[in-house]
């Protein structure tokens, strides 16, 4: 089993490498993930990898235009902007990661499930799918805001919550593709349970249609995480966040625009980087 | 000679999906609608027909793929449908190859441990014991061992098949269904396959069940035949017999618009066929096949003719067989 | 016999990802009139590719005519423009497809779509150049007054248009024609769908008619019908038939003559009666040789051994050298031409002049 998947991770990465969207992307992915990990690494350690502490006040001027001290500026409180940023990266990494990755395991088996079991019990768990659809990101958010407090992990809670469902719905469609298939019944004359044909044909036969969503769904989460770290949901000053940045200096999109475009457009840019290389995926397993 | 498998008075109903899941259900689609069949050992058994004539969900409810509605299926002496007897006992014995050979195989899995399923699943042999089996497997079927790491779309689709094949006798089964083994491949393909079929039958011992709409194929590869119109065999004997000599006026109608490749008889553009295959929901009472039948009376549309044994071990369902002596 | 089609030299290349894929080189190919000639070949031996280049329909961005002339009652279809194109597609060359569902379109009504191509070749024969978008427009103003108010599915039809689509029904023997009219595609089965294709596209009274495996999808006792059909009304239409098909047994019932086509090649052309008594080209033989005609004991089936080749690497010299069981030297180095003597054509160094053997001479 091991050659057939790098055989095809092989053959993916020597397709991506034909696509020069897929090849910025990746690059700007790569870089992103390097920082996050090398800000999670260095927390742990105690070490400090940025130029200046980031929760530090006046290691500059106030609210400094960008120079070659301080790369992105100095804010309202003299910290450095550029430490603040690159500091903040983990939170965005990780909150879209581990949401995506737990969307995509969630969805993909109880959307399997549902197609192999069928009948009243794929109707059941595709209604309550419906439902948990149809609650509103934000006022789930806010729910856990107000019920367990604020914070980083408990707004990837509550994104956890409901960020599984469009997973499930492909997962059911893809899974019911699958089942179809003469293969799986070969698999049943091979005295292979359901159990084990979920394993071993279902869920890789799936995989690559979620994996490929759930690429390009990166960046959505980002955008939405971002959008509650702005309302003031997830991290509690003096700690960084991008979100955060954009809405505490919105105000000061005039005199001091730096402050909140650059965390803006940081966060465009790591939404567009994982937007490129799902595409770049997309396109390169579509034609095999 | 011995049975390897028999069907008895075998039916198959499928319920007609209702708007709401509760209402009662009245309709039923007869796929199989009392089928008795005898497969003898190392023979070939073609159950032969058209499209919904009930053959494909005939060797599916062998198979254990489908719960029979009624009638039994007894395989090695024992009884198998409903649960009697644990499918994994029954499936060391009984393999099917698939018609569509770029649906029998799992893309992401690669050959070698396509062919090795069954054995892992089935024979709880050793691991190196299968790896010698999934070889000689590959041979057997006319591949070279070091095709084993190979993925299906590495393949053409005569490989592949060759490759379902692999899979459906490593176990060495009693009996192996055929279902439109080459329906899928071009002419030279599947002359190989066929080959290559009739080979492996000789070698090992297998009997087949061999289901398909192509009559050259039927005749070819058969030794015995069976003639299903809409979920009922009406023409059951030795296939030399009923090609030279069919009697059920299905039967000639079907063999006689299959296209032989001999210009000098051109058979198709002197059959006679009325109509077409009838609904499987509201098929046409007594002989089913009556409304399109030359010979049909009054007794046709009231009374369905049971088998009848014309002749040493050739069977038909007709009132009026004597007309087409 | 008159020649209707002379296809001479045609090469079509399709650009894929994996190069450049030569799907027909350098075809020749003969119809008269009134004659059924059957393409026979296997699967990526190119017969689609010809149907459409035929009918002008080949996908021009990744397929491509390369060169090569098809000569259509003394026109040359290859160099005319789209829209001159159009004046010969539907009305002297039709065509019917495999999969009459996908064919036929499903939101309108069978009588509907014969009216439409009624109507198209009326307005062409009156000279009123490319036809209109709202044709269907003018279908329906064939619908009485009163009943342009209800709503489209039980609208009918009425008049002249109504009757010539009846009487197209009737001429491919479909029963209850008057009924038949006003039904949806999806409420016919597939060999009834099959014969309103054949007869939406004979109602046009076309010289040629093309079909790209026409009854693969149908079953064996409905092709039959279908195929006699077509026979029968090949008289009475006065068309003549390029009957493309994979299955050889299918081409021989109904076809006069037939052309063998491999890896882009036409390999061997011949009366049918010809090429089943005396097949010249190895790749003709094993055809022959590997079909099933009779039970195991009594036929030695014989496989051709090999694969057919990967046309996207070009080749030089005969295709057929990795199967073919007398292969010779020059076999590899140039390209055998398609030539004979009465009709029976080979292309094949084992024929010829210069081998002393004239086709109809072995």
């Amino acid at each position: 089993m091991k050659s057939v998947f790098t055989k095809k991770v092989l053959g993916i990465l020597q397709l991506l490498r034909r696509n020069k969207e897929a090849i910025i992307g990746s690059i700007i992915v790569f870089v992103f993930l390097l920082i996050a990990a090398a800000v999670a690494v260095s927390k742990l350690f105690g070490v400090q990898i940025t130029p200046y502490n980031p929760l530090q006040q006046n290691v500059g001027p106030i609210a400094a235009a960008p120079s070659l001290a301080h790369l992105m500026g100095t804010d309202l409180q003299g910290r450095d902007l550029f430490s603040r940023v690159i500091v903040a990266t983990p939170n965005d990494m990780a909150v879209s990661l581990v949401v995506v990755g737990f969307a995509l395991a969630g969805g993909a088996i109880i959307g399997s499930v549902a197609a192999l079991r069928g009948g009243l019990f794929d109707e059941a768990l595709m209604r309550f799918t419906d439902v948990i659809f149809a609650l509103p990101a934000l006022v789930i958010a806010m729910a856990i805001a107000i019920s367990l407090g604020p914070g980083v992990t408990n707004m990837m809670i509550a994104l956890m919550i409901i960020w599984w469902p469009p997973y499930a719905r492909l997962a059911r469609g893809e899974a019911l593709r699958v089942t179809h298939q003469n293969y799986i019944e070969a698999a049943r004359l091979s005295g292979a349970g359901t159990v084990k044909i979920l394993f071993k044909h279902v869920l890789r036969g799936i995989l690559v249609t979620l994996l490929v969503y759930a690429t390009l769904d990166i960046g959505t989460v980002i955008l939405v995480y971002s959008g509650l770290s702005y309302l003031g949901l997830s991290v509690r000053p003096p700690q960084p966040d991008w979100g955060e940045m954009v809405s505490t200096y919105q105000d000061y999109l005039i005199t001091a625009p730096w402050l909140p475009v650059i965390p803006g457009f940081v966060i465009s840019l790591v939404v567009v980087g994982f937007s490129l290389l799902g595409d770049g995926i997309r396109d390169a397993l579509e034609v095999r | 000679m011995e049975t390897i498998l028999q069907t008895v008075d075998l039916r198959k109903y499928f319920p007609i999906q209702r708007a709401n899941p509760f209402s009662k259900v009245k309709k039923f689609v007869r796929a199989v609608d009392g089928v008795s069949i005898t497969i003898w050992k190392g023979t070939t058994l073609a159950v032969v027909g058209e499209s919904g004539c009930g053959k494909t969900t005939l060797a599916r409810t062998i198979a254990l793929l489908t719960k029979a509605t009624s009638g039994d299926v007894v395989f090695n002496g024992k009884s198998i449908v409903n649960g009697k007897t644990d499918p994994k006992q029954v499936y060391r014995d009984m393999q099917i190859v698939f018609q569509d050979p770029d649906s029998s195989l799992d893309p992401n899995i690669n050959v070698g441990d396509t062919v090795g399923e069954p054995l892992y699943g089935l024979m709880g042999w050793s691991k190196d014991a299968i790896a010698v089996a999934i070889q000689r497997g590959l041979t057997a079927v006319g591949l070279s061992g070091d095709m084993a790491d190979r993925l299906p779309r590495e393949l053409s689709g005569g490989q592949k098949q060759r490759v379902a094949i692999a899979r459906a006798i490593g176990l060495q089964p009693k009996l192996v269904i055929l279902d439109e083994p080459t329906s899928a491949l071009d002419a030279s393909v599947q002359a190989q396959i066929l080959r290559l079929l009739l080979d492996l039958q000789k070698e090992f011992i297998l009997s087949y069940l061999l289901i398909t709409h192509n009559i050259a194929v039927a005749e070819y590869l058969s030794d015995f035949m069976a003639v299903m119109y809409s979920g009922e065999v009406v023409e059951y004997g030795e296939t030399s017999e009923i090609m030279a000599k069919p009697r059920h006026p299905y039967t000639i109608t079907l063999i006689s618009s299959a296209p032989i490749a001999n210009p000098w008889k051109r058979n198709l553009l002197q059959a006679e066929i009325r109509g077409e295959v009838p609904s499987a929901i509201d098929p046409p009472s007594g002989c089913k096949f009556h409304p399109r039948c030359p010979y049909a009376d009054t007794i046709c549309s009231t009374e369905n003719p049971k088998l009848r044994e014309i002749s040493t071990g050739h069977f038909v369902a007709c009132h009026f067989v004597e007309k087409t002596a | 016999m008159t020649r209707l089609l002379s296809v001479q030299d045609l090469s079509v290349c399709y650009e894929s990802r994996g190069g450049t894929v030569t799907a027909l080189d350098g075809v020749n190919l003969e119809v008269s009139e009134n004659e059924l000639v059957g393409v026979v070949g296997e699967s990526g031996c190119g017969k689609s590719t010809l149907a459409l280049a035929l009918i002008g329909l080949l996908p021009t961005p990744p397929a491509l005519v390369s060169q090569g002339v098809i000569e259509f009652k003394g026109t040359d279809l290859v160099h005319l423009g789209p829209k001159a194109m159009r004046d010969f597609r539907g009305t002297q060359i039709a065509m019917i497809f495999q999969e009459p569902l996908s064919s036929l379109n499903p939101v309108y009504k069978v009588g509907d779509q014969i009216a439409e191509a009624i109507q198209i070749k009326r307005q062409r024969e009156n000279g009123h150049g490319p036809v209109n978008s709202d044709i269907m427009q003018k279908v329906h103003k064939s619908v009485p007054p009163d009943g342009s108010k209800l709503p489209r599915s039980k609208r009918k039809i009425s008049g002249e248009l109504r009757e010539k689509a009846i009487a197209s029904l009737k001429l491919v023997r479909i029963p209850d024609p008057d009924q038949v009219v006003d039904r949806y595609p999806f409420e016919l089965s597939g060999g009834m769908r099959q014969r309103v294709m054949i007869a939406m596209a004979l109602s046009q009274e076309p010289a040629l008619l093309i079909a790209d495996e026409p009854t693969t999808a149908l079953d064996v006792t409905t092709q039959a019908q279908v195929l006699k059909l077509m026979k029968e009304l090949m008289d009475k239409v006065n068309t003549s038939v390029l009957l493309i098909t994979h299955d050889l047994a299918v081409a021989c019932q109904v076809a006069d003559r037939i052309a063998v086509m491999y890896a882009g090649d036409v390999v061997e052309t011949a009366n049918v009666f010809d090429l089943f008594s005396k097949p010249l080209h190895p790749y003709t033989q094993g055809l022959l040789s590997c079909l099933p005609t009779g039970s195991k004991n009594k036929v030695d089936l014989k496989p051709i051994l090999g694969n057919v080749p990967d046309l996207r690497t070009r080749m030089i010299g005969c295709k057929y050298v990795s199967r073919c069981p007398y292969v010779m030297k020059t076999c590899s180095e140039k390209k055998p031409r398609l030539e004979g003597l009465e009709k029976h054509e080979v292309a094949c160094y084992l024929y010829g002049e210069k081998n002393g053997n004239h086709p109809t001479n072995s």
